[in-house]
């Protein structure tokens, strides 16, 4: 919530005046690489967008293993100096959203072009560099038509205007009030065609801190995680999402969220509004019910019986709302949980949707529900003999964060013994330790470990391909205490985990368990 | 407690009736804006040609993140939707998209009328007949269209 805030005071003060902020308003869609306006423009995973020609060459990334998919090995080096990191190729793709808008501004700028040539204005360059204004030569002044916005764009079009570059306007005086006309039109033209691009596609508003995705498509952040929490695909294009939890640390679609705040700050800032309202009831309140009971992780079954009657009356109001509870493991040895200190529960937990609920005639509830996402407990209290909580949704780091933890680990000499587990562990690549836990169940299989029996990958599955689900999938099968199974809720790479399974493993075949 | 109508509901009934598809109509209840009374005309060329179908459509509280739940009320002779007026239509189940809307899903079950598919058959004994018997089975469908889907 607090970002939340912070944009509506960026957005508040922020506004531009298609007039007399003409110059800031046509370097919002000036690519920085080139300086024109964006042709067909891709939008990179740190929130930049250039040209699609204006893309650098592609090279080989090393030492990356996870997750495999076409399109990773090869990285573009960012061209921002903010950020300078190395994008994947197949995380660069053209940014649907964006691309419509310069379609439509384009087209707009055409339709007038022809019909104002009446309306004449003067520009003269700025350097913003001081050695070139020191210089003698006079910067350049050229006469255009249409008003500042129109003749702004056209010179950017034309590649006559540096990204960095100021104006001077001059205006025939008896011309100026005309000018402002058609430039007050033109952004309310385009407000008007653009309404429906800028519309997401899941909530139908004004996108509010839009995101936008790897394959391009552009959604409100909050309403992609909702999507996000039903499927791992595209809601526009399915096309898969590699790691989607790492959702929160995607840094929004700079080029749009400053083109919004830009042009209409009112209609972001009653988004904005609106959306606090509802985010109202329960915002750091204890609105989470919370049962004290087992471990459960993400995208895994957990199967419960529900008897005791404050317990049906969490599940009856649950059933009622969102149908989400949050699992929480039992601390039995008082362990300290943070902030929380010593709590019957441990802090990280398994939000967990009701898919089935059979009520048997004794009022008794037998469940079947699936863990959504974790969560960090912030505060509890009771309710009516339940626990509830406030709880924030604790998620993995982002997917460039992720390789370049691999790429750091595995790249470090080798182990000086060869036989510490731990640091043989932590120098193989991620793919390998997920191949490291796969053989290993095969094994167990082929052993016939009860474990592994048929009832059980009916309920759980087969192990998962997917590296980020795997150690769930493990943990939800392995007969180990829970407390070991726990260590998976705080990580926050898939690495991470994967790590921890592989020990898991490591420690069963030396029968150190 | 219930929760108001979400924006994105209230702006697709509007558009439901401020851009009309053709052949097709959805009209929420007064007392419940999430049930719809719809109404399907069949595809011209296809075997339920002159029929008006009615259907129900109901849109679950975690709409659109799940898909409407919808359902044939007037009879119909089609290998993918069986006597209860349930649709086997991938949209509705594992491909729903929160991209898509009501008046996507209703296109897609009046295409689905223009051309059924009786190798993913929800009505095995519709199926059936399909298969075996192409030219009987359009001719009942025919039949039921001019028996069950008249305008009343
Ligand atoms: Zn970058
Ligand atoms: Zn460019
Ligand atoms: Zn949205
Ligand atoms: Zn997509």
């Amino acid at each position: 919530m607090s970002e939340d805030a912070r944009s509506t005071e960026k957005s508040e003060s922020s506004g531009l005046d298609p007039h007399e902020d003409a110059r800031a308003l046509v370097r919002l869609i000036q690519c920085a690489q080139c300086s024109r306006p964006y042709r067909t423009p891709v939008t990179l995973p740190c929130g930049r967008s250039l040209c699609r020609e204006c893309l650098p060459q592609t090279h080989e990334r090393e030492n990356i293993s996870y997750p495999d998919l076409p399109g990773r090995k090869q990285g573009y080096q960012c061209p921002y100096v903010e950020c300078q990191d190395e994008h994947p190729v197949s995380d660069c793709s053209i940014d649907v959203t964006l691309t419509k808008v310069m379609d439509s501004i384009a087209e707009i700028v055409a339709k007038h072009a022809s019909t104002v040539r009446g309306t004449l204005t003067f520009t003269e360059e700025v350097a913003h560099d001081e050695a070139i204004s020191m210089s003698t030569e006079k910067p350049p002044t050229r006469q255009t038509y249409g008003g500042r916005l129109m003749a702004t764009y056209l010179l950017a079009a034309q590649g006559q205007l540096a990204y960095n570059a100021d104006l001077l306007y001059q205006s025939i005086s008896d011309q100026v009030e005309s000018e402002r006309g058609l430039d007050n039109k033109l952004v309310k033209e385009l407000l008007e065609t653009t309404h429906r691009e800028v519309d997401c596609q899941v909530c139908y508003n004004l996108m509010l801190d839009p995101v936008t995705t790897t394959c391009g498509h552009t959604l409100c952040r909050k309403c992609l995680a909702r999507v996000l929490d039903h499927s791992f695909h595209c809601p526009v294009c399915r096309r898969g999402l590699a790691v989607p939890t790492s959702l929160q640390n995607q840094p929004s679609n700079k080029t749009l969220v400053d083109l919004l705040n830009g042009l209409c700050p009112d209609a972001v800032a009653a988004r904005v509004q609106a959306v606090s309202l509802e985010d109202q009831p329960g915002e750091g309140e204890l609105d989470t019910p919370l049962f004290v009971c087992t471990s459960a992780f993400p995208g895994q079954p957990t199967f419960l019986r529900i008897f005791e009657p404050r317990y049906r009356l969490m599940l009856r109001r649950c059933l009622l709302g969102n149908r989400e509870f949050g699992m929480l493991m039992y601390n039995r040895y008082h362990e300290p949980q943070g902030e929380l200190g010593t709590v019957p529960f441990y802090q990280y937990g398994t939000m967990l949707q009701v898919l089935h609920c059979q009520t048997l005639p004794d009022g008794q509830s037998l469940i079947e529900s699936r863990g959504v996402y974790r969560f960090r407990v912030k505060s509890h209290g009771l309710l009516d003999g339940y626990t509830v909580g406030s709880v924030e949704r604790f998620e993995d780091v982002s997917l460039a964060e992720e390789e370049r933890l691999e790429a750091e680990e595995t790249s470090q000499p080798p182990p000086a013994d060869e036989t510490d587990m731990h640091a043989v562990i932590s120098r193989m690549p991620t793919q390998d330790l997920l191949a490291l836990g796969r053989e290993f169940v095969y094994r167990m299989q082929a052993r016939s470990a009860s474990w592994l029996a048929q009832r059980v990958l009916d309920t759980y599955g087969q192990p998962p391909e997917d590296a980020a689900l795997f150690p769930y999938w493990f943990a939800s099968v392995l007969p180990i205490a829970d407390e070991e199974k726990y260590k998976l809720m705080g990580t926050t790479t898939v690495r991470e985990r994967l790590k921890i399974t592989a020990s898991w493993i490591r420690r069963i075949e030396s029968q150190r368990w | 407690m219930t929760a108001p109508l979400p924006k994105r509901i209230i702006k697709e009934t509007e558009r439901l009736q401020s851009e009309p598809v053709p052949g097709i109509s959805a009209q929420p209840h007064d007392d419940n804006a999430r049930y719809f009374d719809v109404m399907v005309e069949g595809p011209g060329g296809s075997c339920y040609e002159g029929g008006i179908f009615n259907l129900e459509l109901f849109l679950p509280d975690d709409y659109p993140m799940c898909p409407p739940r919808i359902r044939f009320l007037t009879r119909i002779y089609h290998p993918n939707i069986d006597r209860l007026g349930r649709i086997c239509l991938d949209v509705l189940k594992n491909n729903w998209s929160p991209a898509l809307q009501i008046r996507t899903i209703l296109l897609s079950i009046q295409a689905l009328l223009g051309a059924p598919n009786p190798e993913d058959p929800l009505n095995e004994a519709v199926a059936k007949q399909w298969k075996e018997n192409q030219p009987e089975a359009i001719r009942t469908a025919r039949e039921w269209t001019k028996l069950y889907a008249q305008k009343k």
